[in-house]
């Protein structure tokens, strides 16, 4: 009975893991030749540009599932993950390519005090408790930090 | 309604009801200058661009050794050699709050040596300030001073045209200038040194620009993208608020097949149309009086440019009527002014141009354009009723051969000659305007632009 209870409760969560911490998890089992976070917290468009330009070089370079990829976004480099941003088709395509883009609640608790309301994210994008702590947390698991 | 502002119309209306709304920065004059990069713009851009000038022009004085503005240097038309600062531009442009992509700024001021500062010997003018608001899909909303959407010659960002001086119809025609309030006495040939000044508009000229509020928007639909505008504005060029009560419309319509690239030369097919109509106030009568009359002032016109990594097509036709300038400061005959005088207030003006370019590697460029200009082509009796069968129809023939060096991305020197052709068409040679117009002759002109 408690070998059948602990089949269930493991397949409830490997069913559900995409949905929930999904980042945490892919990062922990992934087998990728290389681990890379790039942190994304100041306004400037030119760096949105960068931002993404390094993530696409890195993955043409590794190959597509080779390198694990996560763009956080915190402070005021948050707009790079608004829904209508520019760049939003970029994002798209590199989603599809398996980098993984995390947005910083706190920011998005802050900016809404600004606008009145929530900014609506990228629908790409995951939502993390902290952005600064999300990077803590992926340089503990080996990811390298990278700041353009 | 004229066919081209209908046509203008339709296409506007066509475009709102069948199109998808673009968020992306749209890479065409009407979005490049009125809108910002969704949530990717900064709070305060710093930008502009200087563009310092050599001219000589080769014109022959006339019988008696006076010249007439065409074979002058502008603004100043006191020499026919100089060198100038033609353009010192410097502005701002972004979103105010960065976090609200749905309002967005854009701010310039001359300081250059042109139409805009030379009347009143201006230290400086702000050509452009304007506060764009994107909160309605399809129709976003900018008001203040700036670009009317028009000729792509005239609309396009001034920093990358790809000559030194405008065709003959866009500089007398679009970059109007602005009556004086009370009646100037026209000033004849001038022998040099120049005694009387040839130029004495009293205002800038309006460098295409107006303040008023216009709707537009794009719309990308696969590879096309269309656009549109409609702008009302007070008709009063850079003077920032309304002289006679009436309002000038302004169409616009553009669809372009995008190939490649993105920004101020992205390529692919574009075609437009366009349509400005408004009132203007002219005092025109020699008395003491302010006794201004108003006047019809249309412009319009429609265009194609075609543009790859090795080559560029364009051609544009325009039509003018009403308003049209024959002098440098008032709407007579300058060029011969004892009377009669052809009648410009109510005349007519039509042009067409072709415009090649070839970009032989990143740095070296061949531009030729060719255009042909008839002003006052309705003019066939003067003003006074005697119909002796010949009218004051001028045409303006234009060849511009230029070379471009691009030192890099932001930095240019451009190299034109321009030989020019310009007669009465009713008159011979040496009789009537022809007396002045004879010894109009080749331009040289070099300028080194660099955008910041």
């Amino acid at each position: 009975m408690k070998s059948i209870f602990l089949k269930i409760c493991t397949l409830i969560v490997l069913v559900t893991s995409p949905f929930i911490g999904s980042h945490a998890i892919a990062a922990e089992q992934s087998m990728a030749d290389a681990k890379v976070v790039l942190q994304i917290s100041d306004p400037s468009p030119q760096k949105q540009t960068i931002v993404l330009n390094v993530a696409s070089n890195i993955t043409k370079h590794y190959g597509q599932g080779q390198v694990d990829i996560e763009i956080v976004a915190f402070g005021p480099g948050l707009r790079l993950l608004f829904a209508g941003n520019a760049n939003k088709d970029r994002i798209t395509a590199l989603a599809g390519t398996g980098v993984k883009f995390s947005a910083c609640e706190n920011t998005t608790r802050n900016m809404a005090k600004k606008l009145g309301h929530a900014p609506i994210l990228n629908s790409n994008a995951v939502t993390v408790s902290a952005g600064a702590v999300r990077i803590v947390d992926l340089v503990k698991q080996g990811y390298i930090l990278i700041k353009p | 309604m004229n066919t081209l502002k209908k046509a203008a119309l339709a296409a506007a209306c066509t475009t709102l009801l069948s199109g998808t709304v673009s968020t992306a920065l749209a890479a065409n004059w009407l979005m490049l200058q009125g809108t910002e990069a969704a949530d990717a713009a900064p709070r305060a851009k710093v930008w502009g661009f200087i563009q310092t000038k050599y001219q000589k022009d080769f014109s022959d004085a006339n019988a008696s050794g006076g010249y007439i503005p065409p074979k002058l240097v502008g603004p100043d038309l006191n020499s026919q050699e100089s060198f100038s600062v033609n353009r010192a531009r410097i502005g701002l442009r972004g979103t105010g709050m960065p976090l609200d992509s749905n309002v967005n700024y854009f701010l310039l001021v001359e300081f250059g040596n042109n139409g805009i500062t030379q009347p009143g010997n201006a230290f400086a003018k702000v050509t452009d300030a304007s506060i764009t608001l994107n909160h309605i899909p399809g129709a976003r909303i900018r008001a203040g001073l700036f670009k009317t959407p028009g000729s792509e010659e005239v609309y396009q960002g001034i920093a990358i045209f790809d000559y030194i001086n405008f065709t003959n119809f866009a500089n007398q025609q679009l970059i109007e200038r602005s009556p004086n309030d009370t009646y100037t006495a026209n000033v004849s040939s001038q022998t040099l040194p120049v005694g009387t000044s040839l130029n004495t508009f009293t205002k800038s000229v309006s460098a295409a620009r107006d303040t008023g509020v216009q709707v537009f928007d794009t719309f990308k639909s696969n590879n096309w993208e269309h656009s549109y505008s409609i702008m009302k504005g007070n008709g009063n060029g850079l003077n920032l608020s309304d002289n006679d009560g009436k309002q000038d419309t302004y169409l616009y319509w553009s669809s372009e097949l995008i190939t490649s690239g993105a920004g101020p030369r992205r390529k692919g097919l574009k075609m437009y149309a366009w349509s400005q109509s408004g009132k203007r106030l002219l005092d025109n009568t020699n008395d003491a009086t302010h006794n201004p009359t108003e006047y019809d002032r249309k412009r319009s016109g429609l265009g194609a440019k075609y543009l790859s990594n090795k080559f560029r097509v364009a051609v544009e036709f325009a039509k003018a009527k009403g308003m049209i300038w024959l002098g440098p400061h008032q709407a007579t005959f300058d060029m011969n002014p004892a009377a009669p005088v052809g009648n410009g207030e109510n005349g007519e003006a039509s042009a067409w141009q072709l415009d090649l370019g070839w970009y032989i590697n990143s740095k070296w460029e061949l531009d030729a354009r060719y255009d042909v200009y008839n002003r006052l082509e309705n003019d066939t009796v003067f003003p006074g009723g005697a119909n002796i069968g010949k009218g004051f129809e001028t045409e303006w023939k234009t060849l511009t051969l230029g070379v471009q060096y691009h030192l890099n991305k932001k930095s240019r020197l451009t190299l034109n000659y321009a030989m020019r052709d310009v007669t009465a068409v009713d008159w011979s040679a040496g009789a009537g305007p022809n007396a002045e117009l004879d010894g109009v002759g080749d331009v040289l002109s070099m300028q080194l632009t660099h955008i910041f």
